[in-house]
């Protein structure tokens, strides 16, 4: 650990636990017989946030929006090509995660853990269940033999699972199964922070409905902190406390849950907002929809100025031109928008999602 | 653009309105360690002009109730049992069900009059042909026309799923368009040739939300213009709630629930209706309460258990009922169909008419 490499964080006992700084992450288009690289895809595009300790903080965006990029540069799977990734290690001391090299990022390795989307090509086939969780604590040693075992089966009792089934392989689990193990491997060196990338999207919902609450009861019992990725967004509603709305790389709106979703600022956060499906057949052609014409911008490539202003309904000259920055409207409510104290907005509760007599 | 959607209302009108009508199908899988019963009782209508939503979460039989009606099981699945009465444009009802899955009747059906959208484009697609050669190949097998009206005709279709220069994309391969964009043309490839019935396999689960809400537009616009009917697949509940005038609740191969969509989420009886409704997320609840969740998980196909399929995890599970009859459908609507055995006429508990199995 260097310690020169602290920055100065807030050293504040109730600081952030992560701040991210600028973060940028390009990775090279490469051509040709020589592998030459012609240009890069701007995934992440300066990108700037905070996590406080014991929140969930929600990524949202279509595909491709550098969501899970975000995620993968603060679990250090990428190193970021520039910016801080700022994380607290106590009380005192803060460290940049991004400028760490894979030695000494070691002991944070444990700290910060992931959660997958696919519960089927996440786990190892070849391993039993004791080795997939298992693994991560021997070597970290933390322990071992009997003792492993032992955690091991503590760990899938905590998630829901039967500890008998240590020496079982991940075919004889259904798909929320899985996913519960992927949770206790995520668990398994007591974590501060997870990193869950599209966690619930790929299960049923009544399995959906027992992992959100599983993820819920961990976070009070561990005080865990979670950025949880994700693109439903009446699961992100559902489970966090702020929310940030990427697009093309890019942070373009991050407010509290109940602010993002009652007053959006961006028009990019009212058009996903009224694309969400009504869950109430009564809410059908009540509320407007905002259909977004054309598609989302190229990262390789993206357009001059704001880069949703080709299918902005708002765009103006102003917006072709030139970028507009991150600025604070309201407490702790962010948006990238010119225009964005002019424009009224719709949000959930208007656009007429919201019902709650069904049954 | 021509007008290219004319051929449905010079069809043989049903007196009832009634398409398309699966009766009591059952379709099994008959593998080395045992049969599966993917589908084992189901019953839908699919009435002229309207958008019937199946839903179910996975394994419940609802792509393979689709996959029946268009006889493209793979094997080692059969229809065992059950109609499927099909009212034909030229008139007539047939049963589908009784057909030769490679015969050339079922083949003229397929694409034709009944056509099938899927949810992964990018795998439906011909990576090796380009997008207006595979929308000219289903007008040319169909209809009597030449190539170069069969390109004209494909452009139009384009041209109708809202593909902005739809003639120039005619020479485009799948991998160049987004997957939106994709979605639209295996649309195009399917409306090709004007069936009466659209079957779509969760069409939108692998798009953004904001792609999903353009192809639901797209489908409910293109069934005003045509009059076409949709047979419409999937788990989630929000696009039932937008886009379903009909909806039938499956659970392990059977239709547990049916009615109209309003029923269903306002008026639910079935258990497993009620339980599904209350586990998604739902948005006002700033408390961020939990969630419902319905215990335990679907079981594994092998080992249905008997009775009530859904008895091992119902919350109003009557013991030494519910695990012993089979319930059956009974209807407490006009429309609204039920099999629960809380709800009146229930068969009262007889040992004699206990199911074996």
């Amino acid at each position: 650990m260097k310690p020169d490499s602290a920055v100065n964080a807030p050293v504040d006992s109730r600081g952030p636990l992560l701040e991210v700084r600028n973060l940028h992450m390009r990775f090279p288009i490469r051509r040709g017989m020589m592998r030459r690289t012609v240009g890069y895809v701007h995934a992440v595009n300066d990108v700037s946030f905070y996590i406080l300790p014991g929140e969930t903080l929600s990524l949202v965006g279509e595909s491709g929006c550098g969501k899970t990029t975000t995620g993968r540069c603060i679990a250090r799977v990428y190193s970021p090509s520039s910016g801080q990734i700022i994380y607290r290690v106590d009380e005192q001391e803060t460290i940049d995660l991004a400028e760490l090299d894979n030695r000494e990022l070691r002991p944070f390795r444990r700290q910060i853990r992931m959660i997958f989307q696919d519960p089927f090509s996440s786990l190892n086939p070849r391993l039993p269940i004791l080795q997939i969780i298992g693994e991560s604590l021997k070597v970290n040693r933390v322990a071992s033999g009997s003792e492993l075992e032992d955690r091991v089966a503590m760990l899938l009792q905590r998630v829901g699972l039967r500890p008998e089934y240590i020496r079982r392989y991940p075919h004889a689990f259904s798909g929320g199964e899985r996913q519960r193990i992927g949770i206790a491997r995520a668990l398994a060196l007591n974590p501060r922070l997870i990193v869950a990338d599209e966690a619930v999207s790929a299960l049923d919902v009544s399995v959906q409905a027992q992992i959100l609450n599983l993820l819920q009861d961990l976070q009070e019992e561990f005080n865990l902190t979670y950025l949880f990725i994700a693109h439903d967004l009446s699961v992100v509603e559902h489970i966090s406390h702020r929310v940030a709305v990427m697009y093309v790389g890019k942070i373009v709106e991050l407010a509290s849950t109940e602010e993002l979703f009652n007053n959006p600022l961006h028009p990019y956060t009212e058009a996903l907002l009224s694309a969400v499906p009504k869950p109430d057949p009564r809410l059908r052609n009540k509320g407007v929809r905002i259909r977004l014409e054309g598609e989302v911008a190229d990262p390789g490539n993206p357009p001059g100025g704001c880069y949703f202003h080709p299918r902005c309904r708002f765009a103006q000259d102003r917006c072709r031109l030139e970028e507009p920055p991150v600025r604070e409207l309201g407490q702790n409510h962010w948006v990238a928008c010119h225009f964005a104290e002019e424009l009224e907005l719709r949000g959930f509760e208007s656009i007429g999602a919201a019902s709650n007599d069904i049954g | 653009m021509q007008p290219i959607h004319t051929r449905l209302d010079n069809s043989a009108p049903a007196a009832d309105g009634v398409l398309l009508d699966v009766r009591n199908l059952q379709t099994h899988f008959f593998t080395d360690e045992g049969v599966v019963k993917a589908v084992d009782g189901v019953n839908l209508t699919l009435k002229r002009g309207q958008t019937l939503c199946v839903v179910g979460e996975s394994g419940c039989g609802k792509s393979v109730t689709a996959r029946s009606i268009l006889r493209i099981v793979p094997a080692p699945g059969e229809i065992v049992s059950g109609q499927i009465n099909f009212r034909k444009r030229q008139g007539g009802s047939i049963d589908l069900a009784t057909m030769n899955p490679k015969g050339r009747e079922i083949r003229r059906i397929r694409g034709g009059e009944i056509s099938m959208i899927f949810q992964e484009p990018m795998s439906s697609l011909s990576p090796v042909h380009t997008i207006g050669s595979q929308i000219m190949e289903a007008i040319m097998l169909h209809l009597p026309v030449t190539k170069r009206e069969a390109r004209k005709r494909a452009a139009a279709m384009l041209d109708l799923v809202g593909i902005p220069r739809a003639s120039e994309r005619l020479d485009a391969y799948s991998f160049e368009l987004s997957g939106g964009m994709r979605q639209r043309a295996m649309i195009a490839i399917a409306l090709a040739c004007e069936p009466q019935v659209l079957i779509a396999d969760e069409p939108t689960t692998a798009l953004d939300v904001t792609t999903q809400a353009n192809i639901l537009d797209l489908i409910r616009d293109l069934q005003q213009v045509t009059g076409m009917s949709v047979l419409f697949i999937t788990h989630d509940l929000g696009v039932v709630a937008e886009i379903a005038d009909e909806v039938v609740v499956m659970y392990l191969g059977r239709d547990v629930e049916s009615g109209a969509v309003d029923a269903i989420f306002h008026d639910p009886k079935h258990p497993y209706t009620r339980a599904l409704l209350q586990s998604i997320p739902r948005y006002g609840n700033h408390d961020r309460r939990r969630l419902y969740s319905i215990k335990g998980i679907v079981p594994h196909p092998f080992d249905r258990p008997r009775g009530c399929p859904f008895h091992p995890r119902c919350d109003d599970f009557i013991a030494h009922k519910c695990d012993r009859i089979d319930p059956p459908r009974q209807f407490i609507g006009r429309e609204h169909s039920v099999r629960c055995l809380l709800y009146a006429g229930a068969p009262e508990l007889n040992s004699d008419k206990e199911l074996p199995s």
